[in-house]
Parts: structure tokens; C-alpha cells; sequence
């Protein structure tokens, strides 16, 4: 074989400038193992001012060995960088723009950290590149916002970089690619290292892709941020769960779909065993999802309901159960799961009927938000799934179902339910007249407002009166007079017409709990198959083995 | 294991509320209320501190019969401020058990079950709830010479503060995996103790001391189980058949104090230490 010429040194300047910083790096690595005492010493060889550095905060898995040794950088040599994070959620993660080690940040979510973004921002301490749903943020790390540096964590390494990320894969895979194959430095932090690949499970990233591994102080920190206590589950959670069986997945025969995180969500994953089972809808609804390993889903696995699960990432106590039952999650030829939340956000995307979730605020035309004033949260995945994808070619009965003209070249839409209670904790209403992202997207000079999902994607409005069929509105008008009549006692609400709203029952624009045969005096707690954590232990045969903040034993 | 029809089939005790509670322990049809919350006796010291009073005050007296015996639940509404015993709740549930002794003597034999479900005194009413709970302990002192007292603590509240000692009165205790049984309730122990001896926030840790499945290996209570309306109801029936113990728990303080005697102060109790000197000593 004849060896390749060097190419041109003007084209490689890329390679050049990563091959000079790695060889800054040398005497403190064992060919790809660093020495973990080391790594704040490496981190400002290898990161220079203004660099574009990927930092691994997931929905559940935190780089954070990783984050706190940046942020311990001097901020003489590393500054002003350009932070692109998945998720937002450890205090370390702020510190660098506290520091002036970062400036400015690219995001998707921001759970624990909105109160200090949304203050840093004012103090003028960060500026945001852009709030993303996950796709956007990686699809960009491969177009204009490709990362000079990307740090990463998994769960065992072998000496040569091979990576075992196992049931929290999440989003590792997608933000390697990025760097590795544009001549970026990939840097991952693991739990434990092993002398060779054959130790590993199972290797979920090449070693070919990372340029070095280092041992954390202790293993990476995890979320349980999907696991819902069954105890908390309110009967007029029960009542909307009821309604969005009867009323959306059985009228629409909704057979894939994904849930958001939520007691709204749950309640409805753990009625299927017993008010689904009533109404005969086993096997007929809910069978293929794409969806976290939420715990409230194992009675309706357990009781055959579920065909499968492909899942974003995993969640902390399920991976035995999951590993028990291949037929239904993706695992790997070890056992264990595999999660990957750029697939599936593309299958959230593409290849579900359906995407239910609840908001903090909504307003009278269906656009909604997390952002509210002072919280700056970003949305996660929600936007993505809370869309209907114009792409999309494939029919199902759902997508079918919901074309409402005769045009022969019409074509189905995809359901997006907004399921909200028409007041939250504290009675304030989340129907409101104006979505505080819309001050908060002015007051922090944003272009644009930070709506999570638009009002022209959501076909669905539920609450505890009734259901909106948002995608059979005839007009504008007409959409607001329907999103009124469900919306209760709220600003929004009161606007109502009584007669309006009779029409709009009689014409099928709007149901009430009665319009869908949802007995209401039925919609008590002894519907949940799982009325507690330690009920879903039951269920899973001892499998699930919850965190100690769900125990009561 | 169970498979999931019997998963499905299961009635929790937890779930229940404190009248529904009361319903299902007593005999089919024989429930009846007295002083229920239409009579709207209610806490009359609330109100002023800006508290929403409820029309029961989160106490259930029922009477009825418990196989085929006259008998008398009392049930605390843990879900109503905790559980706490007011002036109002606690009236009723001494007047309750007092009654029941006066049916004894009257040769009618009357039975009590207490369904503790309290953090123990209302802080909003102080001495008045303070002087309530003594004299539920005198009551039940005064009952259990005639006919057996059974307390149970199914969760998800537990039993503590002064109400705990009147659960250490009861003739047997029964408890559910998630109960919990204490004089103090975790974070008071915290706050005295200190997070690194007492963290209130370790919910494992806490369920180790203060749990139903160590409060029965302690052999602090008498029956340990599922949480499930049948079991419940047969470990009643149990008790009440086996009728009032020769010797109540209570009156083994020497044994207790023994126990105490082996205690080494200079180590940090561990669930295993508590148990193996419980286990030896009572």
C-alpha cells in the first residue's frame, strides 16, 4: 500500500494547532490515562481564550469531575470561552462565568441553575448564544459551532480510551464525533480505568475518538430527574389521565408515542393496567415509545402493554430492571442499557404519533413556556418532540387521522397535547393572557421570545375541564374560543362564552369529561396500579431498586 | 412474588383516608360516627393564627362492631396538619376511650383500636393539646385493664412526639413497612444531634431506627405487615381474640432498663446493636 502524501499545510491547520497543544500535555499523561492530580494543569494547556469547549451536563449525567476542574482554571490563561452544555445543572457549571473563564453560553436546559443564569445574565456577567431544544444544539456542534475542545464523562475506560458509557450514554457519542473528527481534543472522565478493552462491558465509544481519559476524584454525579413518586399523584391528576386515554390515544389510536416528565404524565402510564385494561385497549394503544426508563411505566410493562422503549438516557435505580427485559429496552451484547439521546430525539422527532407534556405557563393561542420571570430554564427536548416534523412521509392511523380536509394532497400532522392543570401550586394560573418569556426574551435583549412550544404545533389542549381539538380550529378566532372554554377559572377562561361553548361541544371542538364517557366521581387515586415507589418495586419482582430519596423503608 | 393480577387486586390500607380507615377495620354496615364533621366541632384556636380548620379536626371516632364485638376506632387524619393532636381531636379521642372503659364496667365489652397517623402535639395549641395527650395515656390505662387496645401505625405520617407513648400504651401495635415509631421525629433529632449523627434527610437511614420492620425486630411492636385492608383486618381480629395481655409492654420497664444497661453510650447505635440488645432483653 503506498502511504498517503501530507496534505497541504494551509489545510491542516486545524490538525497542526490540536497536535501542538497535545504535545503540552505529554508529561503528564501514560499514553492515553492522565493523572487525575494533573488535570487543572492540562485544562490550560490544552483551552485557550475564546476556544468553543463542549462540557458534558446531560438531562441525568454530569462531566462534573470535569466541570469543577475547569472552573478552577486561572482565568489569566483561559478566558472568555464559549461554553456549549447539553444541560446546565451543577453550580460549577455558573462559577465559570463568575470566574471569566466563560462568557458565553450555547444551551438547551437549565433546570437547577435558572435563577442564576437568568441573574448573570442581568449582571452581565454571560451572554447567551442561543437556548436550543438537544437536536438543534448537537446538529450545530457539526455546522457553526464546531467544539475546539469537548469534555466528557463515562463510566470505565481501558488504557487505550475505549469507553463504556453503559445505561447513560445519552448524548456522549454525539458530542465526541464533533470533535474527533474535526480535529478537536476529546477528554473523557471515567469512574474506574481497566488495562484493556476485553475488561470493558462493552466499548461505546471507540478509543480512536478520545484523545485522553482521566480517573475522577469520585464517580460522576447523576439525577434521578425522571422518577415520580406515585404517593404525590392527585385524583384530578387522574381525571386528566383518564381524559387523554379516552379522549386523545383511544379516539386517535395512538399507538407511539413520548411523555414528558410529570405527575400528569405518570398518572396516565399507570392507569393503562387498570382503567386502559377496562376499555380494552391493550395492544390497540401506547405500544412502541420513546422515552426515559421511567419508573411509573413498569406495571403496564409488567401487564404487557409496552413493545418498546428506546431511551434518552437512563435512570438511576432502573438499570437492573431494564437489563431484564431486553425484548422491551435497547441493551448492549453485555446486558446492560444503551441509551442515546440524539436517536432519540430523532425518534421523538420522525417516528412517534405523539408527544404529551405539561408547561408552566401557556397563553390563549396554545404557545407555551418554561421561562418565567427571574428563571431562565430552556426546554430541553420539548420543542423537538412538541412539533410537527414538516419532513415527516410515513402514515399511521394517528398522523392519518388528523387531516381534516378532503385535499388530495393533504397531509396528517403529528399530536402535540399540552396537558396542564388551569392553575399551579400557589393559585397562580398557568393560563395566562401573556407568556412572561415574552418580557423576559425583551428585558435580556434576546431576538427572539423564548417560547417552548408554539401554539400552531399543539393539536391538544387538556386540563382538568376538558379537551380542546386545537387542530380542528377553522380559524384563529376559533382556536382561542376553544382554548377558553377548557381553561377554567384562569384570565383566559373567564373570556369564555357559555353558549360558545356549547356550540363548540355540539361541533366536536371541545369535550368535557362527560362528552368522552370519563366518569368523574371514577377518578380516584385506587386507579393507580402503583399507588407508591415501593407498589413499583413490587411490580418490577425487586428489580427496581429506587434512590434513597424515594424510599420509605 | 406476586404476578400482576394480584398486584392489581391489592386494597392499600396507606391510601385510605382516617374515616375510611375506621370503615374498613369495623364490621360491614356496623360503622357509625360520633361527633363527625357535621357537627363542626372544630379547633377553636386556629382560626386566630390563620389556619384553616377542618370540621372533624382531623379525628374520626367510630363506633360499630369488630367480629361481632361492640367496638370503638379511633382514627387520626394524618393528612389534616399532620396528625396533630389539638384540644378538640384529642378531647375526642380521651372522651372515646374513657366511654369505652365506662361501657366495661357497665358490663358491656367494648373494644379500642387507635390509628395513629401524628407528629404528636399541635404546636398551635400547645399545653391544651399537650394536656389532651395525657389524657388519652390515662384513658388507655384505664381501658386496657378491661379489654385489649390495639394501636396501628401504617404510614405514611408515623407515630411520634407524646402520641408515641400512647402507642407504647396500647395492648399491641401493629405496623407497615412504612411506618415509623419515635418519640422524636427525625428533624428534632437533627437539630439537637447534629446532620453528622442524624441526618433527617437519609431516608433509609431514618426507616433503620425509627422503621416498622426494625420497631418489630426490636420487639417493640407486635405484628408487622403488608399494607393490605385484609391483612389488617385479620391481625385486629387476631388481637382482639387473644384478648388483654397478662403484661403490657409498659409495665416491663425493668426489663427495659436492663436493656438500657448494655447500651454503650461511647459507640454509635447501629440498627444491628439495637435489635440484638431489644431481642435479648425483652
Amino acid at each position: 500500500m503506498q502511504a498517503k502524501a501530507q496534505p497541504d499545510p494551509r489545510w491542516t491547520r486545524r490538525r497542526t494547532e490540536k497536535q501542538r497543544r497535545l504535545a503540552q500535555v505529554r508529561e503528564f499523561a501514560d499514553g492515553a490515562v492522565l493523572r487525575t492530580g494533573s488535570i487543572v494543569e492540562v485544562l490550560e494547556r490544552l483551552i485557550g481564550p475564546g476556544d468553543r469547549v463542549v462540557l458534558e451536563g446531560n438531562n441525568q449525567k454530569q462531566a462534573d469531575f470535569l466541570a469543577r476542574a475547569l472552573a478552577r482554571v486561572d482565568p489569566e490563561r483561559v478566558h472568555g470561552i464559549n461554553l456549549i452544555m447539553p444541560s446546565v445543572s451543577l453550580p460549577e457549571h455558573l462559577d465559570l462565568f463568575e470566574r471569566g473563564i466563560a462568557r458565553r453560553l450555547d444551551f438547551a436546559y437549565a433546570g437547577g441553575q435558572s435563577l442564576r443564569i437568568s441573574q448573570f445574565l442581568q449582571d452581565g456577567l454571560l451572554e447567551v448564544g442561543a437556548i436550543h431544544t438537544y437536536i438543534e444544539l448537537y446538529a450545530r456542534l457539526f455546522v457553526d459551532l464546531i467544539p475546539k475542545v469537548v469534555l466528557v464523562a463515562g463510566y470505565t475506560a481501558d488504557r487505550q480510551g475505549n469507553l463504556y458509557t453503559g445505561p447513560s450514554t445519552e448524548d456522549t457519542p454525539t458530542l465526541v464525533e464533533a470533535a474527533a473528527f474535526h480535529d478537536g481534543i476529546v477528554i473523557a472522565q471515567v469512574n474506574e480505568i481497566v488495562d484493556d478493552a476485553g475488561e470493558l462491558p462493552r466499548v461505546d465509544i471507540p478509543g480512536a475518538w478520545i484523545d485522553f481519559v482521566v480517573q475522577a476524584d469520585k464517580p460522576f454525579f447523576i439525577e434521578p430527574l425522571f422518577t415520580r413518586d406515585p404517593r404525590l399523584i392527585t385524583p384530578m391528576q387522574v381525571l386528566m389521565a383518564m381524559m387523554a386515554i379516552r379522549g386523545v390515544y383511544e379516539r386517535h389510536q395512538v399507538q407511539s408515542l413520548n411523555h414528558g416528565i410529570g405527575f400528569n404524565t405518570a398518572a396516565i402510564e399507570l392507569i393503562l393496567p387498570t382503567y386502559g385494561e377496562r376499555l380494552g385497549l391493550k395492544g390497540k394503544i401506547c405500544r412502541n415509545w420513546t422515552l426515559n426508563p421511567h419508573p411509573t411505566l413498569i406495571p403496564a410493562i409488567e401487564s404487557g402493554w409496552v413493545e418498546s422503549v428506546h431511551c434518552f438516557g437512563g435512570e438511576l435505580g432502573m438499570e437492573d430492571y431494564v437489563a431484564a427485559r431486553p425484548d422491551v429496552f435497547f441493551t448492549g451484547r453485555d446486558g446492560s442499557m444503551r441509551s442515546n439521546r440524539a436517536l432519540c430525539q430523532l425518534a421523538g422527532q420522525y417516528a412517534v404519533d405523539l408527544f404529551i407534556g405539561s408547561t408552566l405557563q401557556m397563553d390563549g393561542l396554545g404557545n407555551s413556556s418554561t421561562v418565567t420571570r427571574g428563571r431562565l430554564t430552556g426546554f430541553g427536548g420539548a420543542p423537538n418532540m412538541g412539533h410537527d416534523p414538516r419532513g415527516r412521509r410515513h402514515p399511521t392511523p394517528a398522523w392519518l387521522d388528523l387531516i381534516e380536509t378532503d385535499d388530495p394532497l393533504a397531509r396528517g400532522h403529528k399530536l402535540v397535547v399540552q396537558i396542564v392543570e388551569t392553575f399551579q401550586a400557589g393559585g397562580k394560573p398557568c393560563i395566562v393572557e401573556s407568556l412572561d418569556a415574552v418580557d423576559v426574551g425583551k428585558g435580556s435583549g434576546m431576538p427572539l421570545a423564548p417560547v417552548m412550544i408554539y401554539g400552531d404545533d399543539v393539536t391538544h389542549v387538556l386540563t382538568e375541564e376538558g379537551i380542546a381539538y386545537l387542530y380542528k380550529a377553522r380559524s384563529v378566532e376559533e382556536r382561542k374560543a376553544m382554548i377558553a372554554a377548557v381553561s377554567g377559572v384562569t384570565p383566559i377562561g373567564l373570556t369564555h362564552d357559555p353558549r360558545r361553548t356549547e356550540a363548540l361541544r355540539r361541533d366536536g371542538l371541545v369535550a368535557l369529561p362527560e362528552d368522552l364517557g370519563v366518569h368523574r366521581a371514577e377518578a380516584t387515586r385506587s386507579l393507580l396500579a402503583a399507588k407508591s415507589v415501593a407498589d413499583l418495586v413490587a411490580w418490577s419482582g425487586g428489580l427496581y431498586n429506587p434512590p434513597a430519596k424515594f424510599r420509605s423503608w | 412474588m406476586m404476578n400482576t393480577a394480584e398486584l392489581l387486586k391489592r386494597e392499600s390500607f396507606i391510601e385510605l383516608g382516617a374515616r375510611e380507615r375506621a370503615r374498613s377495620l369495623l364490621d360491614p354496615g356496623s360503622f357509625r360516627e360520633l361527633i363527625g364533621p357535621f357537627d363542626r366541632l372544630t379547633s377553636p384556636w386556629l382560626a386566630a393564627q390563620g389556619v384553616v380548620t377542618q370540621a372533624d379536626d382531623g379525628v374520626v371516632v367510630a363506633r360499630g362492631r369488630i367480629a361481632g364485638q361492640p367496638a370503638v376506632v379511633l382514627a387520626i387524619e394524618g393528612a389534616y396538619q399532620g396528625g396533630s393532636m389539638g384540644e378538640v381531636g384529642g378531647a375526642k379521642i380521651a372522651g372515646a376511650l374513657e366511654l369505652a372503659a365506662e361501657d366495661n364496667r357497665r358490663g358491656i365489652p367494648t373494644r379500642a383500636v387507635i390509628l395513629f397517623e401524628t407528629g404528636g402535639v399541635r404546636l398551635q395549641e400547645a399545653n391544651l393539646g399537650l394536656a389532651a395527650i395525657a389524657e388519652i395515656h390515662a384513658a388507655i390505662a384505664d381501658l386496657r385493664r378491661y379489654q385489649p387496645v390495639i394501636g396501628i401505625v401504617a404510614g405514611t405520617v408515623g407515630c411520634f412526639g407524646g402520641m408515641s407513648i400512647a402507642a407504647g400504651l396500647c395492648s399491641y401495635l401493629i405496623v407497615t413497612r412504612e411506618a415509623r415509631l419515635g418519640l422524636n421525629g427525625p428533624q428534632v433529632i437533627e437539630q439537637e444531634a447534629g446532620i453528622e449523627e442524624y441526618d433527617s434527610r437519609d431516608r433509609p437511614f431514618i426507616w433503620s431506627i425509627t422503621g416498622g420492620e426494625q420497631r418489630f425486630a426490636s420487639k417493640l411492636v407486635d405484628a408487622y405487615l403488608e399494607d393490605d385492608v385484609g391483612a389488617m383486618r385479620a391481625s385486629v381480629h387476631e388481637f382482639i381474640r387473644m384478648g388483654a395481655p397478662a403484661r403490657h409492654r409498659s409495665d416491663r420497664e425493668a426489663d427495659f432498663l436492663a436493656c438500657m444497661e448494655r447500651v454503650d453510650a461511647a459507640e454509635q447505635a447501629r440498627p444491628e446493636t439495637v435489635r440484638a440488645i431489644y431481642q435479648k432483653g425483652l
